[in-house]
């Protein structure tokens, strides 16, 4: 499967990060493809092209604030969760891709 | 015949002073014998003296009684019981509270503890534990005046006394700056005039007492029975009875019944309403831990002295002296700002941390102390110590003074009936030049007049002290006096290098004058073969701003300036800087005050004068940068800051500062220069993200809070911040957010603050575990804190933290942190994780 996804926390120096490496972490143990963006305290990073947001099948946003440039999403599926339970129990994000 | 009144105290708090007052007023305007009686004692008191009214200890729904007899007891009878009936019943009011200094908070690790605190404003830091020691009213001679004259002298002294004090007391209140302060003074005036304390003292002089014992026996009676009441209300008067019967003593016997002969016999806290200069000196101060006063402004003379011999003190702690008791423990925090009246296991405990964690960045501070101070780009900045008495000298030079910018000779003058000779103000100045061993001191003449009376000048009483007749202006009025410190710093310049600083000039001719009198004094000594140092310098104290206007001229006829920012900020902007209602107009960083302090300095540079800064602005951190900027030659400052001064400016980039300089100059108000100032980072390289020294094992934190703090005392003995509890309030608004506990036993809190003065990351690995709210709900064993500066965008730092975040998700890594058996190998197997290089590590 092809996911893109965004995360994004309050101060943006810790969580937004800990949270793309357990989804891409995860993801790859579950044999997914997939590509982080980072919406921190340096901007947005790693950041997803039209192209790679149109062909993926679903967006994970693992957000506490607004997901930036939110518009080029519009028409995805998409799954939010908070940061925290990206952190906490990533699989779980995964399966409600499922549901 | 008799009349009598029934009634039941409707008043919650009792008959206390307010409606005690009020009923001896009204009991005082009739002739007859009114007497009030408490049925729930069986006491009974005259209803004209608020004393005994007071010491009856009525308390709400106590059965009670008037009697009233004589020739106009009818009247007295129906206005006495419409005023119980309707009047009384709405005077409960109790007196207005000052409201605590909101920016006072208590530290998190000492919320949870219920010891009482009261916040006050700091004027020396530092934190101190001691046995409080209430000092000044509130201790009534034991031994006194025991052998009495005739009793009818006696009763002159003791009725001289309560009328000299009654009408000093209404003077007093005629100028009284607050509320509270006009009903403290209005009720001492009620209780020097009390009929009740005025009958047993008079009684007593009668049996055969002196005035003396007289008073002291009646206060104690009084004081005894309030002392014994309920209420605590009542408890606390006891304090005034005792003040003013010692304000009666002293207008007998003068100023030697005072509380001077206090004895401080082990770690005290001195708790007072007000110290004398002399008072503080008289304290053997390996006891004088901490000071707390309730009143005193930051510029007053106990407090400046205080803070030379850096002892931690708070001032403006509103009814301290009643609120601590004598011979209890308390902990002074002048970190803070604040005194906690108990020392309870948790207070004991962060009493002891902040201690250990004070000498630490003390320790560390005085690898710069005596070092030649420069920044990064090698500008160089004396930094010099201001002190009052030989005596501070020497500690002063062990701090890491480079010389004495300022020695306020007044001190020499105040508190004494004469001036001091020539001989002794020799033998002090040439002590304080033996022990300065060459380096410069900077004498300033005698600065008397305005707040520093001395009676035996005689200066007149002015309506504005401030812009009257002190400092050099007294000089030709006294030329004795003058002279004679001339002539005995003339002498002593025989033993060092002296600077002579003239206070409060004017004008040129002022200048002329001392300069001709410094000619002939120099003849004299000439003369007489006495020796003495023809390279002594002269220089005037700027703090009058017509000086600054002619510096140019000024530069001709002296060899120095120094700036006094006290002063001079007060008459630049026009602001009373002791003055409550001003106080927020009160501003060094107004950005005219900054512009012509750029002109001064740049005038004196053009004519190759030396020119020095004293006084407050020298003090703050945040100043710092601007005074480099300012390309001073000098700042001079109390000692106690002078360490952590070298440092920071060692760290400082003199161009950074410039341009600083420059945008503070261009702001339109303070609050602009306010938030520049605080954003300023000045650094001029930048500093290691990870320093081994913000990495610890075996951290002794036994909670959030504790831990919290630790990791950011660490930045602070380190040098990073200046302001942890900035630093540590942003860490815990994120931590508000949600915990930042990720589970596996690892919390990484964070913040971005300009508290920080670099990018900044440090562990703590836990002794024991605590709880911190994860995710997994498991306790955490080692903490990691990021604290990142707002204002910077340092790329390649926050790539690191990111980093660091991410390598957190995996067991491998964090098993490794938990592993590292020391704190060296703990901080390199991080450095190598996050691909920071050796020399980043430092």
């Amino acid at each position: 499967m092809k996911i893109v996804a965004v995360t994004a926390c309050p101060t943006g120096i810790a969580h937004t990060y800990m949270a793309a490496e357990q989804l891409e972490k995860t993801a790859k143990s579950l044999g997914h493809q997939i590509k982080v963006e980072t919406q921190g305290a340096m901007g947005i990073e790693n950041e997803l092209s039209s192209a790679e947001i149109r062909d993926a099948e679903f967006a994970i946003f693992a957000v506490d604030i607004d997901v930036e440039q939110r518009e080029r999403f519009a028409g995805k599926r998409i799954v939010q969760v908070a940061v925290q339970d990206a952190i906490k129990n990533p699989k779980a994000v995964f399966e409600k891709l499922r549901a | 015949m008799v009349h009598e009144h029934r009634f039941a105290c409707p008043l919650p708090n009792g008959l206390h002073a307010r409606p005690a007052s009020l009923i001896s007023e009204l009991a005082t305007s009739f002739g007859s014998d009114i007497r009030l009686i408490n049925e729930r004692t069986g006491s009974s008191a005259n209803a004209k003296s608020v004393l005994e009214i007071v010491a009856l200890d009525v308390k709400l729904g106590d059965p009670c009684r008037t009697t009233v007899a004589g020739d106009d007891a009818n009247a007295a009878q129906s206005r006495l019981a419409d005023f119980i009936e309707h009047e009384m019943p709405g005077c409960d009011e109790a007196l207005p509270e000052i409201a605590p200094r909101s920016e006072v908070v208590l530290p998190r690790t000492l919320r949870r503890c219920s010891a009482r605190w009261y916040p006050g404003t700091v004027v020396c830091p530092g934190i101190a534990r001691g046995a409080v020691v209430v000092v000044g009213g509130v201790r009534l001679p034991t031994e006194i005046a025991s052998d009495a004259e005739d009793a009818h002298a006696e009763e002159r002294k003791l009725r001289g006394a309560i009328e000299r004090v009654r009408s000093s007391l209404r003077e007093k209140l005629k100028t009284a700056p607050s509320a509270v302060e006009s009903a403290i003074l209005r009720a001492h005036v009620a209780i020097a005039g009390d009929v009740g304390f005025a009958e047993k003292a008079l009684a007593s002089v009668a049996a055969g007492a002196s005035a003396g014992r007289a008073i002291v026996e009646a206060a104690q009676y009084f004081a005894e029975r309030m002392k014994s009441a309920e209420s605590a209300y009542v408890r606390e008067r006891a304090v005034d009875i005792e003040d003013i019967a010692l304000q009666f003593l002293e207008s007998i016997y003068g100023d030697c019944v005072r509380a001077l002969d206090v004895v401080l016999a082990e770690a005290a806290i001195v708790v007072a309403e007000n110290l004398s200069p002399r008072q503080l000196l008289a304290f053997d101060r390996r006891f004088l831990k901490g000071i707390v006063i309730e009143h005193a402004g930051v510029t007053s003379h106990a407090v400046i002295l205080a803070r030379s011999f850096d002892i931690p003190t708070l001032t403006g702690v509103a009814d301290v002296r009643a609120r601590l008791a004598a011979g209890t423990q308390a902990v002074v925090d002048a970190n803070l700002g604040f005194v906690v009246a108990e020392v309870t296991p948790e207070v004991d405990r962060y009493h002891r941390r902040e201690l250990a964690k004070g000498s630490r960045r003390r320790e560390r501070l005085a690898r710069h102390a005596h070092a030649r101070a420069s920044t990064l780009d090698g500008r160089a900045l004396e930094v010099a110590a201001n002190v009052s008495t030989a005596q501070e000298l020497a500690p002063a030079f062990e701090r890491g003074a480079d010389a004495i910018g300022l020695f306020r000779t007044e001190m020499l003058f105040m508190d004494r009936p004469a001036a001091p000779s020539e001989d002794e103000q020799f033998e002090i100045y040439s002590a304080a030049l033996r022990a300065a061993r060459g380096r410069p001191v900077i004498l300033r003449t005698f600065d008397i007049g305005g707040d520093k009376p001395v009676p035996y000048l005689n200066l007149p009483e002015e309506r504005n002290p401030f812009l009257g007749l002190r400092g050099v202006r007294v000089y030709r009025s006294h030329q004795d006096v003058f002279d004679a410190q001339l002539r005995a710093i003339v002498r002593a310049s025989a033993f060092g290098p002296v600077w002579i600083m003239l206070p409060m000039v004017s004008s040129l001719d002022e200048v002329r004058w001392v300069k001709s009198r410094l000619a002939e004094v120099r003849a004299e000594l000439d003369r007489a073969k006495i020796a003495h140092d023809l390279a002594l310098r002269i220089g005037v104290m700027i703090e009058v701003p017509s000086v600054a206007f002619q510096i140019d001229q000024f530069a001709s006829e002296v060899d120095f300036f120094s700036i006094g920012t006290n002063d001079l900020a007060q008459y630049f902007l026009a602001v009373d800087r002791e003055g409550e209602s001003v106080a927020e107009l009160y501003r060094t960083r107004h950005p005219s005050f900054l512009r012509f302090l750029v002109k001064i300095v740049e005038d004196a540079k053009r004519h190759g004068k030396w020119i020095g800064m004293c006084g407050e602005m020298t003090r703050s951190p945040r100043n710092l940068p601007l005074l480099i900027a300012l390309g001073l030659d000098e700042i001079s400052t109390a000692a106690p800051e002078i360490a952590a001064l070298k440092a920071s400016i060692a760290r400082m980039s003199a161009a950074q500062c410039d341009e600083l300089l420059r945008a503070a100059t261009a702001c339109r108000s303070a609050d602009e220069v306010e938030a520049l100032v605080a954003s300023f980072r000045g650094r001029g390289e930048t500093q290691a993200l990870l320093d081994p020294e913000c990495v610890a094992i075996e951290v002794d934190s036994s909670s959030k809070e504790e831990a919290i703090r630790d990791l950011v005392d660490t930045f602070f003995v380190a040098g990073r911040t200046d302001e942890p509890e900035l630093v540590e309030d942003a860490i815990w608004a994120r931590e508000a957010v949600y915990s930042t506990g990720l589970g596996h036993g690892f919390a990484i809190p964070h913040c971005k603050t300009d508290a920080i003065s670099a990018n900044s990351i440090g562990v703590a690995r836990l002794a024991r575990p605590i709880e911190w709210g994860s995710n997994d709900g498991e306790p955490v064993r080692c903490v990691i804190l990021l604290a990142m500066r707002a204002s910077d965008k340092d790329d390649a730092h926050m790539r690191v933290f990111s980093k660091l975040a991410r390598k957190l998700m995996h067991d491998e890594f964090r098993e490794r942190l938990l592993a590292a058996t020391d704190c060296a190998a703990l901080a390199s197997g991080l450095a190598e994780e996050l691909g920071l290089s050796a020399d980043v590590v430092r």
